[in-house]
């Protein structure tokens, strides 16, 4: 199994992708990246959506790369570190199985 | 206007119901539980490519996932299957219509699904849209005139009368008004009371204020009515001479919660006995009963954060933990007595002081409940959970068995403020806990003579001084030079439940 696969396994069984996700989708509103995503899609639909046959498959594969440029740097470094703690932390408690457990059992 | 799909997603309802897809979004899409959470890992990935993918969709007719594009889109194709469900948001996919659909009942059952969620990983549901009441959608029909609050607009700004040494009152009136939560509440005309002597609410009394500090008038408030209904509650406020602004403010919060909680047990009786028609004798007697921090009312919601207490023991390293509800954290300006006498010049230095382990000493020995004995200990605060207002008292007036006096000197305190240092738990990675500053109480004068005033945040970046009757614009400077007696910080970032 490769990394990736492993992280994103290890993520979704610990609940930390879910919140990681809600994390960034509250950073890229905070700086307005969804009002500019929401801004370009809207200029796009303006100028082609008159052609009946334009479909969201077209659009998302438009918007994709101009939307991901446009997230801030600062954004990206965050969840990186953050998801950078979250395995570390883990490696760390893999170690010392039982105090897992204990700290689990806490309501 | 309600959503239902398109037609393929009737049609495919008529064959499936909606079985499949609330098991495929609760499992998948929402994982409401650790075995949602665990089937998901390991289950779900692309047939095609083995990815657990950037988005992947789920066939809503068979046992399929696939990548967004080629692999979801070629199953659906060749198995003529049209609807799918796209995994990361739980939106629904018409294939036929090559669209994104919206149904009503889909998203009802998605929302039980997310609160689940949200439950079980003790996080804040995602932002929900408003959406009106149909008793909210006629007031806005009835009501069509539509008001822009443009900036530099004075309204929401009143003055109030000084009906006598009454400025501690008046001060803690302008912060409460420009509470952004607070006023989001009553401006929704959010309580309701069942009480049928509601002029004695103290609640509705502030709910009345807040009408007229909208009202758009601009000539000063007399706020006679409030300070009558606190000096029936409050009895140690009674009288006509100057009050403590602090003391006014805590008795003022423990006022209103507890009429929210009997406007609250009175209008479910009430409710109850019109619906059953039977005297309502059944209204639980512990709704009414005193449960600070644990009610739900508008002003625990606010102001209730949780203080954490670690006692430990010297001798076997045992700790004892407490918890209690809080209003506001008062913190000291005089001299350390340890660390070689420092004087507190920040209002981070007085909160790393406040949260600093405390040896209790020989004189103060507590009965350890791990080594059953009586041991020096430490003790340390942090704070469990914060509201989503936070309040800063800094004991400037010093009651002691020689002297009383004031402190003046001068606390640093920031616009912005991340609180994360002193929380209990540092390694919770998702907290967000910064706040912005949008009042300031001040304190002008001696301990036995003195006026206060009020800083408050009227839109961002626009300051005004409020003292008694007259509302002057002041700029950020004045407020962070200012000297500082309660400071009034709000939340960033809200949570949902």
């Amino acid at each position: 199994m490769t990394v990736s696969n492993a992280v994103d396994q290890f993520t979704m069984l610990t609940g930390d992708r879910s919140k990681i996700k809600d994390l960034l989708c509250s950073r890229l509103t905070e700086c307005g990246w969804r009002d500019e995503v929401r801004l370009l899609c809207r200029s796009i639909l303006l100028e082609k959506g008159s052609n009946n046959s334009f479909t969201v498959e077209q659009l998302v594969s438009e918007v994709t790369p101009k939307a991901r440029t446009l997230v801030p740097d600062a954004v990206k470094k965050e969840l990186l570190m953050k998801i950078r703690t979250i395995l570390t932390e883990n490696e760390n408690e893999d170690d010392d199985d039982d105090e897992v457990e204990e700290q689990e059992d806490e309501p | 206007m309600s959503e239902t799909g398109c037609r393929h997603y009737q049609s495919y309802l008529k064959e499936h119901s909606y079985d499949t897809f609330r098991v495929i979004d609760a499992y998948f899409a929402a994982c409401v539980n650790r075995d949602a959470r665990e089937k998901k890992a390991i289950h779900c990935n692309c047939f095609e490519c083995g990815s657990y993918g950037i988005q992947l969709y789920a066939c809503l007719h068979c046992i399929y996932f696939g990548c967004r594009g080629a692999h979801i889109t070629s199953h659906l194709r060749s198995k003529k299957h049209n609807v799918a469900l796209e995994l990361s948001h739980g939106t629904l996919y018409c294939y036929a219509c090559r669209d994104f659909i919206y149904d009503a009942r889909s998203r009802e059952y998605a929302l039980i699904n997310r609160k689940l969620e949200a439950k079980d990983l003790q996080k804040s549901l995602g932002w929900q849209p408003w959406i009106p009441t149909a008793k909210e959608t006629n007031l806005l029909l009835a009501n069509a005139r539509r008001r822009l609050v443009r900036p530099n607009q004075t309204i929401g700004l009143r003055g109030l009368l000084n009906l006598g040494a009454t400025c501690f009152m008046n001060c803690i009136v302008q912060a409460l008004v420009h509470t952004p939560l607070l006023s989001d509440y009553f401006m929704s005309d959010r309580h309701e009371c069942g009480s049928k002597s509601s002029h004695k609410c103290l609640v509705c009394e502030v709910s009345r204020l807040f009408q007229e500090f909208y009202s758009g008038s601009r000539s000063p408030l007399s706020l006679h009515r409030l300070l009558h209904l606190i000096w029936n509650h409050a009895k140690h406020l009674a009288g006509y001479e100057q009050q403590d602004a602090h003391e006014f403010f805590i008795a003022t919060l423990d006022v209103l919660h507890r009429h929210c909680v009997k406007a609250k047990s009175e209008h479910e009786s009430k409710s109850n006995s019109s619906s059953s028609g039977s005297g309502g004798t059944n209204s639980s007697s512990s709704s009414s009963s005193h449960c600070y921090g644990q009610c739900n009312c508008i002003i625990d919601q606010i102001f209730t954060g949780m203080l954490q207490s670690d006692v430990v023991c010297q001798a076997c390293n045992g700790v004892s933990t407490t918890f209690d509800p809080f209003w506001d954290i008062s913190l000291d300006l005089g001299e350390t007595t340890t660390h070689g006498g420092v004087t507190p010049k920040t209002l981070i230095d007085c909160l790393e002081r406040y949260t600093r382990a405390e040896h209790l000493g020989s004189a103060a020995k507590i009965k350890c409940s791990t080594c059953k004995s009586y041991q020096e200990s430490t003790k340390k605060f942090s704070l469990r959970t914060l509201p989503s207002v936070v309040s800063f008292h800094l004991k400037r007036f010093e009651h002691s068995a020689l002297i009383d006096r004031k402190i003046s000197s001068f606390i640093q305190f920031p616009v912005e403020f991340d609180m994360t240092p002193f929380m209990s738990e540092k390694k919770n990675a998702y907290g967000d806990f910064r706040f912005s500053l949008y009042a300031v109480v001040n304190h002008e004068g001696t301990i036995d003579t003195g006026h206060y005033t009020a800083y408050v945040r009227h839109q961002k970046d626009t300051w005004v001084k409020c003292d008694d009757h007259l509302i002057t614009m002041a700029s950020l400077k004045q407020v962070l030079d200012s000297e500082g007696y309660l400071l009034f910080y709000h939340k960033n970032v809200l949570e949902y439940e």
